[in-house]
This record gives structure tokens, sequence and C-alpha cells, in this order.
């Protein structure tokens, strides 16, 4: 049961397109398994449609059809990055270590962040590692993160926000415990210390606006928390 | 900044709706110009005020802007599909799309070539029994969305507009965030928008309060 959810006002920020991608894409995942959110965002993108519908009339240049009709016509424009913009994302399955141990699990929109070549896993504690996702943006960093079962990680804090969406297993902390779908926000200056169900792995897709910082005894682990935007 | 509306609408026929998706289907299927020719003397018009609210002063951009958008119309109307969406809002996520990538491209933030296409997921809810629940709702957001307290929809108008986020609306219009969010929930409550259930007990209480 997805008890967690992305607030509605994030949801029309979604919708209306103001969401940098790695949260965006963290969105996304979510209503992969949220059909509750999912209907909202197609209700929120009916509403950008009757703005739209509703928008005053501003002329448009006389020839501008001639020359959309020119640039459907050469076939040229930007036309085949439709087809081709996922490219450098398709994976080679057998190499990818994710995707094979996954493969059931994840959805299918997510495979397309993945990198071509096998992901680089650094391991943040004895149970706990990570794998960033290029997403090409600077503001934010995505990856994945994996708690060992019955795993804790570190405890830390948030010097940004940081979203959680519980892929594969579950994690809990000391307010709650969270399922696959779950969409968990942190914000500035909220500690806390995830750990994993005894009997199962956690996978998460996270998203970062700052780095995390290790709090007490295992702070001396932080300069391998740097942060990475890609 | 101006949100501008149509004040006095010209009467549209009672079946415009499906005008336009016929249109959009005609294109789809047989690469209909003229077809074509009915929706950009409807559309571009629009998309060029709805785009140049949110993309600075520069008229020739936005229609290139437009011009982006409307080729993509062509080039997508196969996919379209009128039971999931109806023309309006269907163009709308392209439009938005293309102006997602128009300005990440101008802050040079597309080094691997993710489109906002790659990013948003265009497959619609899987739940038939709920369909025409839906079909329904989407109506009533069309005839909601005039009757909003001009507090509610003018943050509406600001976030779809001008692409601003909840923050950014306080600092436009000083008023907190918490504000902003809460005119939020009421307006989507108001376009009978389905909200989860623990957004449905904030908005109780903001009820309560108001």
């Amino acid at each position: 049961m997805i008890e967690r959810h992305p607030d509605s006002s994030f949801l029309v920020e979604y919708a209306s397109g103001s969401v940098d991608i790695a949260p965006s894409i963290a969105i996304t995942t979510h209503i992969q398994f949220c059909d509750q959110c999912r209907r909202t965002v197609e209700s929120l993108q009916s509403v950008g449609g009757e703005l739209l519908g509703r928008a005053s009339s501003d002329p448009v240049s006389d020839d501008l059809l001639d020359s959309v009709f020119a640039c459907i016509d050469s076939g040229s424009s930007d036309g085949e990055r439709f087809e081709s913009g996922k490219q450098d994302f398709i994976p080679a399955e057998e190499e990818n270590e994710v995707i094979s141990e996954l493969s059931s699990t994840l959805p299918a929109y997510i495979k397309q962040f993945l990198p071509a070549e096998k992901l680089k896993w650094r391991f943040l504690s004895p149970s706990l590692k990570t794998a960033t996702i290029s997403v090409g943006e600077d503001v934010h960093e995505l990856s994945f993160l994996k708690i060992k079962a019955g795993g804790k990680a570190p405890v830390h804090n948030h010097k940004g926000t940081e979203i959680t969406v519980v892929l594969k297993g579950c994690f809990s902390d000391e307010d709650d415990l969270y399922h696959p779908g779950d969409f968990i926000v942190r914000q500035e200056g909220e500690t806390h210390q995830p750990f994993a169900a005894q009997n199962e792995e956690c996978i998460c897709l996270s998203v970062l606006s700052a780095p995390i910082q290790l709090t007490g005894i295992k702070s001396v682990l932080n300069p391998f928390l740097s942060f990475a935007p890609s | 900044m101006h949100i501008r509306f149509k004040s006095a609408r010209k009467e549209a026929p009672m079946d415009e709706p499906q005008y336009w998706s016929a249109c959009l289907e005609r294109v789809g299927s047989h690469g209909d110009r003229e077809a074509f020719t009915a929706l950009f003397e409807h559309f571009a018009p629009l998309l060029k005020s709805f785009l140049a609210a949110g993309a600075g002063q520069n008229s020739e951009n936005i229609e290139e802007l437009v011009q982006e958008t409307m080729v993509k119309v062509w080039r997508k109307a196969a996919n379209y599909n009128r039971s999931q969406s109806n023309a309006n809002t269907w163009i709308y996520t392209i439009a938005r799309n293309t102006r997602i990538d128009w300005i990440r491209k101008q802050i040079r933030q597309n080094p691997n070539q993710l489109h906002a296409d790659d990013i948003y997921d265009t497959e619609p809810t899987v739940t038939p029994h709920s369909s025409l629940i839906e079909l329904r709702n989407k109506r009533d957001i069309g005839a909601e969305i005039k009757k909003l307290p001009p507090a509610q929809s003018e943050v509406l108008a600001l976030m779809y507009f001008q692409g601003h986020s909840g923050q950014q609306v306080s600092e436009a219009l000083s008023i907190p965030l918490g504000t902003v969010k809460s005119r939020i929930r009421l307006a989507l409550k108001r376009l009978k928008v389905a909200l989860a259930e623990n957004e449905l007990e904030l908005e109780a209480r903001e009820e309560a309060h108001a």
C-alpha cells in the first residue's frame, strides 16, 4: 500500500513543467506504482489544456504556417530526435547488475536512464551502496541506493531536499515503514537512519538537491558522499 | 505581468472539442493538410500567447517555439487518441515539453540528449472501469475553471503560463508559500481533481479555517 505521495503543489509544478529533470523522473517513477497520482497528473494536464484553450489569441506571422509546412516537408529540423533521443540509454542487459536483478520489478520507464555500461556502485557504508545516474542537470543528483537485507544506512541529515522513491523491498526509519512506490521527501535539517527489512534488500531511487551529511561517528565517511551532479 | 483570458470568447459550436479531435485524427491517419491548417489557425495564436508568458519577450523566438510545437503536432498526430485526452490537453503537453527543452537548451543543460518527452510518461491510466468518471471529471474542469476565485486562478495561471514553481509564485505575489499551496489545494478541489488522502485532510482543515 502506497502511503507517501508528492504533495498537490509538487504535482502541479510537474504537470506545468517547472520541475527539474531528476525530481521529474522521481515523480514519473512514483506514478509507475501509483494510479491515484497518475490520474491526478492527467487531470492536472487537462487543467493545462483548458488554460491553453482560454489563452488570448495572439496573431502569428503570415508566413509561419508556410514555415511549418516547409519544416514538415524537409523532414529535417530535429525530427529524428523524437525517435532516437533514448539511444544513449539502451542498456547492455547482461552486463547490468541492477537490470538483471530487477528486470521483473523495476518499472520499464526507469530502465531508459540506466547507463549503457555497468552502473558504478560506491559503498557508503558496509550495508549501503549507491550508483549515480547521469541525466544532464546540475542542480540535483539522481542515484540508485541499495540497502542490504537487515542493513542500516548511516545516520545522516540533509543540507538540501532528499526525495526517495522505493523501487523494491522495504525500508523503515524512526517515523515509518516504506513500501515500493512510496515517495518520501526529507527537508533540510532532518536527521534519520533508514534500515532495510531483515528478509530483503531494499532498492530506492534517490534525488538529492545538496550533499547529505553523515552525523555521529561515521562522519569520517563523508568524503565518499561527494555531491556529484552529472 | 498580465495573464489575459479571452473576455468575449466567440461562441464555439457545442462539439468544438470533437471537431479538433477529428482534425488531429485526420492529420494522423491521412496527413490531411486542410485539417492541419484548421488546427494551426486555431491553436498557433493560443500557443503564441501561452508560450510568450513563460519565455521572455522576443516574439521571433516565440514563433520558433510555436513552429516547433506545431511540427511536433504533425509528427505525433498518429499517436493521438481522443479517448485519452482532448486536443487542448494533448497539444498543451506537447507545448509544455517543447518549452522545457527550449529552456534547457538555453542554459546548456542537455548533454545527454534527454528530452522532456523521455521524462514524462504518456501511458494513460489503465483502469477501464473509471474511464467514464474520468471523462466526466475532465469535462468538469473546463466548466469550473472559469468560476475559480481570482486568487486561485492567478496562482494556476502563474504556474501554467509562466512556468513558475510554487516558491516563485510566492515571491511574485509576496505571499507565504503555505498560502500558495493552500490556494492550489482549494482550486484543485473546485476543479474536482482527485487528490491523495493526506491532501484531503489538509484541505478539510483549511476549509474549516476559511
